[in-house]
């Protein structure tokens, strides 16, 4: 997608995320704050030049995008270089990267990991993960909006 | 995961939706998605799914798999499908229409709730 659209996608997802408790709400908060991270990193990607400002949308095949037509509606299948990531990764990018996206991708990479043992699985959360978790989401964040020059619409 | 613990998980799910309103079409699409995969998940298990893992998206099961639930579970496969053709459009993507997809995919999800609680 283009950067204005991935920008609003973060602070639309970023706006529910503080509706949800981490504890409570779990399985949406780790949902929610992994899709606005990925939003954010791909704004800053284009931004920085690593990956394409694409009007595509990446599937849920690794490397496999629609591409809108923005007038009948239609979506067609598409194979080109990145382009949108769908997470750290996935695609991989070949070109080096810049120490705050590195530390972002890491801190998202460690919301990512979240999903298989707190959304998929049933496992249950220890006192004081829900800070850790939003340490780690406001650390991807606040590198990517530093990164960028930006207004990410975060509140920290 | 045990039939119990996905029930459990779909509820958390459908609660935290409750928060939502269909303007907050992501949230809402990706929550019937997971909550929709947890009821798919009950069927399958009380049907007696040879998958030795739980299923993750709908899209990735074999042919053999998909054929097989369209036959023991008319109209569910079909919604979780639904709801996961929404995820590239209007989360991932921009296209306009979210709303009314997010409604949708409460429809679809209210398919998946109603066969797993019919089943148990």
């Amino acid at each position: 997608m283009l950067i204005g659209a991935h920008l609003a996608k973060f602070r639309r997802l970023h706006a529910v995320l503080e509706r949800f408790d981490p504890l409570v709400d779990k399985e949406m908060w780790i949902w929610n704050a992994m899709n606005g991270g990925v939003h954010l990193l791909n704004a800053a990607l284009h931004k920085i030049g690593v990956t394409a400002e694409v009007d595509s949308f990446h599937s849920q095949l690794e490397g496999l995008y629609v591409v809108p037509d923005r007038t009948g509606g239609n979506l067609r299948d598409a194979l080109h270089p990145p382009g949108d990531v769908m997470h750290v990764g996935q695609p991989p990018i070949a070109a080096p990267l810049p120490p705050r996206i590195v530390r972002a991708c890491a801190a998202l990479r460690s919301i990512e990991d979240l999903r298989e043992p707190y959304v998929r699985g049933d496992r249950q959360p220890e006192p004081g993960d829900d800070r850790r978790w939003r340490d780690r989401y406001l650390e991807c964040v606040n590198e990517l909006v530093a990164e960028m020059g930006v207004d990410g619409g975060e509140s920290t | 995961m045990k039939i119990d613990e996905h029930r459990a998980k779909a509820r958390n799910i459908e609660r935290s939706l409750l928060r939502c309103t269909l303007d907050d079409y992501e949230t809402v699409i990706e929550g019937c998605m997971l909550a929709g995969t947890h009821h798919f998940n009950i069927l399958l298990h009380d049907r007696g799914s040879p998958l030795e893992q739980d299923v993750m998206h709908a899209e990735f099961l074999s042919v053999a798999v998909r054929r097989k639930s369209r036959v023991m579970m008319p109209g569910v496969l079909e919604a979780l499908d639904e709801i996961e053709r929404f995820r590239t459009s209007y989360v991932r993507g921009d296209l306009p229409g979210g709303t009314q997809a997010a409604q949708r995919a409460l429809e679809c999800l209210d398919v998946l709730r109603s066969a797993a609680h019919q089943r148990i």
